[in-house]
C-alpha cells in the first residue's frame, strides 16, 4: 500500500508542506526576516501524547524546531529546570511576545482544582488559571491535539472533573490541531506559517486547511474496495473496514499521506479502522470503535 | 435554492473546470502537468457521476412523497439497525432512508447515532441546508 501513491503530486507535494514551511521560516529566522519567536508550550489536562508525538517529527524534527526555529521557553516535560525554577521561566513571559501552545483540555470543576500544574511562590497554579492568564495574552494560541482543541479523552463521559477545550474559555481565536496524538507536522508546519505569513486559512472548525482538508475516506488506500463493496468482517482483513466501523469517512485529515513514527504506517495501513481521533467529539461520539456483524 | 438547482451549478461548474482543463491539455507538453490535468478530468467526470446519481435519486426524494410506499411505526424502524442482516434505516422529517451503505454509516453509526432511530432533530442541527437526504435511497415513511 505504501507504494501506492508515490508518484501522484497530491501526495508527493503535500508531504513536503511541513518541511518546506519549516525550512523557510529557519532561513527567514537565520537571515533576521523574522524574528526568533518564544513558544511556550503548556501540558494541561491529557497524557503529554502530542509532546512524545512531537519529539518523534522527522524533515522537519523537533531539534530543528527548538534550536533553529523557536526561543522554547516551557515545556514541564523537557527542560531541564524543574519546580519554582521551571515556574520563574514560565511567568518571566508574563507581558510579553510569545507563541501559546497547548495540549490537554482544561478541567474546570471548582476553580480547576484538580489539575494542578506547579507550585509559584508556595501556591499551587492550576491549568485552568493558567490558560486565562497566559492564553488571552499570547500572540497566537494553538490547541494541540484532540483534547487542548475539542475535549477529547479528558472531557469523555462521566467527564467527572469538567474538562472542556481551551477555546470556550478564552475569548481570542484559537487555532486548532486536533488528532490524538497531533502530528508533528500538524504543529510545526502550523507554526513555521504562522511566523512567516500569520494565521493560516482555516476551516469553520478553526483548523488549517493546509492539513485539514481532505476526508480520510476520499484519499484512503483501500478506497477502491469501498467503490466495489468489498468489506473487511474481521480485524486483519486487507479490504475496507467501513462495516466494521471505520470513521474515514467523517474524520478530515491527511493521516493516509504523513502517516506515523517517521512516516512508517497508520491506522488503516496495519488493519485497525480509523477511530476518527481528530475529529470533534472524539472519543464519544466516535464510538463504538469496533463493530461486528454489521450488514 | 433546492437540491437541484444546486446540482446542476454543481455540474455546470464541473464542466467548465473541464473545459479549462482541456484547454490546458493543449498547450503543454510536460507529461508531470499532463498526468496532473488527466487526473483532474476523472475527479471532475466521478463528481458529474455522482452529481447524476444524485439527481435520478432527488427527482422522487425533493417532493415530500417518498418512493416506496412502505409505511413504519418506530418499533418497526428498530429493527433496521444494520445488525445481523437487517438493513441500516434512519428516519428524517417523516421519510425513512436507507444508509447501510452510507459511508459516513460506518458499523450502522453516526457520530453516536445508531441505525434504526428518527434523527430528524440532529439532522436539522448538524446538516440542515446540505444536500444529503437527496443521495439517499427512501424507502418508506413513517406512520403518525
Amino acid at each position: 500500500m505504501n507504494q501506492t501513491f508515490n508518484s501522484c503530486p497530491n501526495f508527493t507535494t503535500r508531504l513536503e508542506t511541513a518541511s518546506a514551511l519549516v525550512h523557510k521560516a529557519i532561513d527567514a529566522v537565520r537571515q533576521k526576516n523574522i524574528p526568533k519567536r518564544n513558544l511556550i508550550w503548556l501540558e494541561l489536562t491529557g497524557c503529554s501524547g502530542n509532546i512524545i508525538s512531537l519529539l518523534d517529527g522527522a524533515n522537519p524534527d523537533f531539534k530543528s524546531l527548538a534550536s533553529q526555529m523557536v526561543n522554547f521557553i516551557y515545556d514541564n516535560s523537557l527542560m531541564a529546570a524543574e519546580g519554582e525554577a521551571a515556574m520563574e521561566r514560565l511567568f518571566g513571559m508574563t507581558g510579553g511576545d510569545y507563541i501559546l501552545a497547548v495540549e490537554g483540555a482544561v478541567s474546570t470543576k471548582d476553580n480547576g482544582l484538580y489539575n494542578i500544574i506547579g507550585r509559584w511562590k508556595g501556591q499551587p497554579v492550576t491549568a485552568y488559571e493558567t490558560i486565562k492568564k497566559f492564553g488571552e495574552q499570547a500572540s497566537y494560541v494553538i490547541a494541540v491535539g484532540t483534547c487542548a482543541s475539542d475535549g477529547g479523552i479528558s472531557a469523555a463521559r462521566p467527564n467527572p472533573a469538567e474538562c472542556v477545550g481551551i477555546q470556550s474559555l478564552l475569548d481570542k481565536k484559537v487555532i486548532k490541531l486536533p488528532g490524538c496524538p497531533c502530528h508533528p507536522d500538524w504543529f510545526m508546519g502550523t507554526l513555521a506559517y504562522l511566523m512567516l505569513f500569520g494565521e493560516p486559512e482555516l476551516d469553520s472548525r478553526q483548523r488549517p486547511l493546509m492539513f485539514y482538508s481532505t476526508l480520510i475516506h476520499d484519499i484512503c488506500p483501500r478506497r477502491p474496495y469501498f467503490d466495489q463493496g468489498i468489506f473487511a468482517s474481521k480485524l486483519g482483513e486487507k479490504t475496507c473496514m467501513f462495516k466494521l466501523g471505520c470513521r474515514g469517512p467523517v474524520t478530515r485529515v491527511d493521516c493516509p499521506i504523513r502517516k506515523w513514527n517517521d512516516r512508517v504506517n497508520w491506522p488503516i495501513g496495519d488493519d485497525s479502522p480509523c477511530i476518527g481521533c481528530a475529529m470533534f467529539g472524539f472519543p464519544d461520539k466516535m464510538e463504538p470503535f469496533i463493530s461486528f456483524d454489521t450488514t | 435554492m433546492n437540491d437541484h438547482e444546486i446540482f446542476i451549478n454543481m455540474i455546470n461548474d464541473n464542466l467548465n473546470e473541464m473545459g479549462d482543463t482541456i484547454d490546458c491539455l493543449y498547450t503543454t507538453s510536460n507529461s508531470c502537468v499532463k498526468n496532473k490535468l488527466l487526473n483532474r478530468l476523472r475527479k471532475n467526470m466521478s463528481n458529474i457521476a455522482m452529481l447524476t446519481q444524485g439527481l435520478r435519486n432527488g427527482a422522487s426524494m425533493n417532493n415530500p412523497q417518498p418512493s416506496a410506499d412502505r409505511l413504519f411505526t418506530a418499533e418497526e424502524l428498530s429493527r433496521y439497525n444494520g445488525k445481523d442482516g437487517n438493513p441500516a434505516y434512519v428516519a428524517v422529517n417523516g421519510i425513512v432512508y436507507d444508509v447501510t451503505n452510507s459511508a459516513a454509516w460506518g458499523g450502522a453509526t453516526h457520530f453516536g447515532l445508531t441505525a434504526g432511530t428518527d434523527v430528524t432533530s440532529q439532522f436539522a442541527s448538524c446538516h440542515a441546508g446540505q444536500p444529503i437526504l437527496s443521495k439517499l435511497k427512501v424507502v418508506g415513511k413513517m406512520t403518525g
